[in-house]
């Protein structure tokens, strides 16, 4: 192999990603094929208004987790490889120099493909495994006849093989794109090049080293201010919705999607906080170095990113709120006895109580590991 | 003064294990100038990070008038480190997305200097304030470090081979500085390089080889950055 992908722990975050999605669009499809089948049988007024909503919720479901944990996957994967080329533009240069064509390099970028494919078999059999539960549950309420169960192979051609096909062919392609730079310029991978230099402002000249390293962090990734944005907004959209769902469907969908939520919101901010650490790992060094304490460093470093996050966390709580109102408004306005939605105030105390504590606490960790950032590791790099 | 008891250090577990510093005991005087020589390989930056608190010992003593930092956990290191060190390195560490203002800045903020402007003009890169490190050549971005050292007016420079990567004219430009500022601020210097010439602008030279001190004298006449061979 020429390029050598190893760095598997920043690939879990894909993994994680399409397991999720594929376990909840499994079990939702599967139960969803199985009830079309029935179709014919349902007739009765009741029954068949309770099989519209259910047709509904699911799909519904389906698109909001689904296709938003597509969208998250694509955007990291895309990141990922960005940050692949970006820290190993020595090697890929050289790699070019040598003759290799871009479409030689690019093609070992399809590993990525084999991530979601890994991540996504793994929810297909966490769905698999589930499923008799899934169905016990969905029958219980005894409102239709039983759905049997039924396995849908082509479910698994269109959620795991189809996306890792996909995913490959989009990393292939991203990469080969993202490799168009003469070779030279990667192999002299001057760091000053990249930078970009803002126009010195007279407001500027006066504020203190920290807000400036502030502002330069923020300005540098503007990626990750995006990942702090959308780890927040799922936090906060996903555990307030859950507590609703509780009520507006049944207690299982609530729990899933409340660990939905909670994973995708980890990873992400763990994806951003890591690269963030990472990527200032020279300068947090060096401040280190010179008897910065580790608290500045991390407040210097990170401290930057609250105002993203819980503002993330505000335009989430807008976002499940609007969403159920048209759900319940839409979807159940013919529904006997129409279900009340009420904006929950109270849980959304809660889980901003308990979204401060964790971001806190993340942040906290960082700072703990800053500690560990080695002086000698990094002057060694040259 | 700072005395160094027994210092050892070693890299690596078992076979492949290598002793850096084996047994070193020297003091070196509170506003000397004083030079590691030694060839590549001896363990002079090494010493060097162990002296300043960047790295602990495997075993002995650091002590800075009479208090042992190897004993002090990372938290109490750091701030000693800010309350008493400056560091030059050969590769200058400046930060790329700032400007010189602004990399000087990071050392004087730590001690609330507000006169850190004079500093980059005594280096004579008032003109270059706005400018950023990938603008400046070599030279200018170790004045540059210099400066960032000396803002937080510390006690004792440490320099690691700070004209390694200078051409002479430069390096001798940036020596100069130094030399002049050691004068006038009286903070210690503490100097590494295996160029036998710069040892002669030293008070005090430990000469190193293979771990070990191997000897150390006065220099009775010091010359100035321009009186050396290069
Ligand atoms: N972190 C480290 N791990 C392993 N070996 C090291 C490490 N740092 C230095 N060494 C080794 O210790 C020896 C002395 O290094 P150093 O103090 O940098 O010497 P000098 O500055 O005199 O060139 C060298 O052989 C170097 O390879
Ligand atoms: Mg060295």
């Amino acid at each position: 192999m020429v390029v050598g992908i190893k760095d598997g722990a920043k690939l879990a975050g894909i993994m994680i990603t399409s397991f999720c999605a594929v376990l909840v669009c499994t079990l939702f499809l599967n139960y969803n094929m199985d009830l079309v089948s029935m179709e014919d049988v349902i007739t009765a007024g009741p029954a068949r208004m309770m099989y519209d909503a259910l047709m509904m919720t699911s799909k519904v479901v389906c698109c909001v987790t689904g296709g938003c944990l597509l969208a998250t996957t694509v955007i990291m994967l895309f990141f990922y490889i960005r940050h692949y080329i970006d820290t190993h533009k020595k090697e890929l240069g050289i790699l070019k120099a040598l003759g290799y064509s871009d479409m030689q390099v690019a093609v070992h970028f399809w590993v990525f493909g084999l991530r979601v494919f890994l991540g996504a078999g793994a929810g297909y059999l966490g769905a698999s495994l589930m499923m008799p539960w899934f169905y016990g549950t969905q029958n219980a309420d005894g409102m239709l006849p039983d759905v049997t169960m039924h396995f849908h192979p082509l479910l698994f051609l269109y959620l795991v093989v189809g996306p890792a096909l996909f995913f490959a062919g989009a990393a292939v392609l991203y990469a080969c794109r993202k490799l168009k730079t003469p070779a030279l310029s990667l192999i002299r991978d001057n760091l000053w090049a990249e930078v970009k230099m803002p126009k010195h402002r007279a407001k500027d000249a006066d504020s203190s080293f920290m807000a400036e390293l502030k502002k330069c962090t923020l300005r540098e990734k503007k990626i990750l201010v995006f990942f702090m944005v959308f780890a927040s907004f799922c936090f906060s959209a996903m555990t307030q919705m859950s507590f609703s769902m509780e009520e507006l469907s049944s207690a299982m969908m609530g729990a899933m999607i409340l660990l939905i939520g909670i994973v995708l919101a980890c990873t992400a901010l763990f994806l951003a906080i890591t690269t963030v650490v990472r990527g200032n790992s020279k300068t947090i060094a060096m401040m280190r170095v010179f008897g910065y304490s580790r608290k500045q460093c991390s407040q210097a470093i990170l401290g930057g990113y609250r105002p993203a996050a819980y503002m993330g966390f505000g335009i989430g709580t807008v976002y499940q709120y609007a969403l159920l109102r048209i759900m319940v408004d839409i979807v159940f306005r013919d529904m006997e006895g129409a279900l009340v939605y009420e904006f929950d105030f109270p849980v959304m105390c809660l889980s901003l109580g308990f979204f401060a504590v964790v971001y806190e606490l993340v942040l906290y960790g960082y700072s703990q590991r800053i500690r560990k950032i080695s002086i000698k590791e990094i002057m060694m790099e040259g | 003064m700072i005395d160094l008891k027994e210092i050892r250090k070693t890299y690596g577990k078992g076979e492949s294990s290598a002793e850096v510093l084996k047994g070193i005991s020297v003091t070196i005087k509170e506003h000397s100038y004083t030079v590691i020589l030694g060839a590549s390989g001896s363990g002079k930056s090494t010493l060097l990070n162990v002296a300043s608190g960047l790295e602990r010992p495997d075993s002995g003593a650091v002590l800075y008038g009479g208090r042992d930092i190897t004993t002090l956990t990372e938290d109490e290191l750091t701030a000693f480190r800010k309350e008493n060190i400056g560091f030059i390195f050969q590769q200058y560490y400046l930060l790329p997305n700032m400007n010189v203002d602004k990399n000087v800045k990071m050392g004087a903020d730590l001690v609330g200097n507000r006169e850190y402007r004079s500093l980059i003009e005594a280096m004579g890169l008032g003109g270059k304030m706005d400018k950023y490190p990938g603008q400046l050549s070599g030279g200018e971005q170790q004045r540059v470090s210099v400066a960032r050292a000396l803002a937080k007016k510390p006690r004792v420079l440490f320099l690691d081979e700070p004209t390694g990567a200078l051409d002479e004219q430069t390096g001798r430009e940036v020596l100069d500085y130094i030399g002049r500022l050691h004068q006038e601020q009286g903070f210690t210097v503490v100097m590494v390089t295996h160029n036998r010439n710069i040892s002669e602008m030293a008070d005090t030279v430990i000469t190193m080889n293979s771990g070990r001190i191997s000897e150390v004298y006065s220099n009775a006449v010091t010359k100035n950055a321009y009186e050396i061979g290069w």
